[in-house]
């Protein structure tokens, strides 16, 4: 019998590779007492990475509408100099 | 009448007294133009996240108030005259300015301060509590 030089892994089908994952929920949406204010830098910094940037909604899974705000008040925050734009959030 | 905000960032090196005369100017635009204060809050000397004129440090003055956009753009025009004024953000609170109930909860403090000042001691721990507890 001859063998097909690449077969290795021939015949299953491409199945994508994905861990568990769970869903996330926006933690705005189930929590009123959490608010997002521009001035509370403590909260906004969860939300930025080390660098300063917005972290995408993907990674939290805030909703659209909370992911909004969250990026408007760091934009804020940002021109009053309580966050950076680029640098150390622990400044 | 419309509700604002308006931090301000002043320079490190003035005096308390060179600080309070800008928030007076400032205040008094915008009572100038039947306005009316809400909360002026002083946070202080903070480090800023980058520097602003070369300084690493401002006094950030925080002030809430009711007013006419007139008044926000005469007292802006003022600092940016200034030069011991910094930086500075207005945000609009408000379309309308209608009462909240937390205006309320500030004076029934600032009087009960007055009358008996242990209660509001009280009351100061307890928000502390509940503070912490929200950000658990």
């Amino acid at each position: 019998m001859a063998f097909k030089r690449n077969a290795k892994g021939a015949g299953k089908p491409a199945r994508k590779k994905r861990a568990f994952t769970r869903k996330k929920v926006c933690r705005f949406c189930s929590d009123d007492s959490l608010t997002i204010d521009y001035k509370e830098t403590r909260t906004l910094k969860n939300f930025v990475t080390e660098h300063g940037k917005i972290i995408p909604r993907r990674i939290y899974g805030n909703c659209a509408k909370h992911q909004r705000q969250m990026a408007e008040a760091i934009k804020r925050a940002r021109q009053i100099a309580l966050l950076p734009y680029s640098g150390d959030t622990n400044f | 009448m419309r509700r604002y905000e308006t931090i301000v960032i002043l320079k490190p090196s003035l005096g308390e007294a060179e600080n309070q005369a800008i928030i007076d100017r400032a205040t008094g635009t915008i009572e100038e133009f039947a306005g009316s204060i809400v909360k002026i809050d002083k946070w202080g000397l903070r480090k800023t996240a980058y520097p602003i004129m070369k300084e690493t440090q401002g006094y950030y003055v925080y002030i809430q108030y009711a007013g006419q956009p007139a008044a926000v753009d005469e007292m802006e025009r003022v600092f940016r005259i200034d030069d011991k004024v910094m930086k500075y953000l207005t945000v609009k609170l408000q379309d309308v300015f209608t009462a909240l109930p937390e205006d309320e909860a500030a004076k029934k403090a600032e009087s009960d301060a007055a009358a008996t000042p242990e209660k509001v001691e009280e009351k100061a721990a307890e928000a502390t509590e509940s503070e912490e507890k929200t950000e658990a």
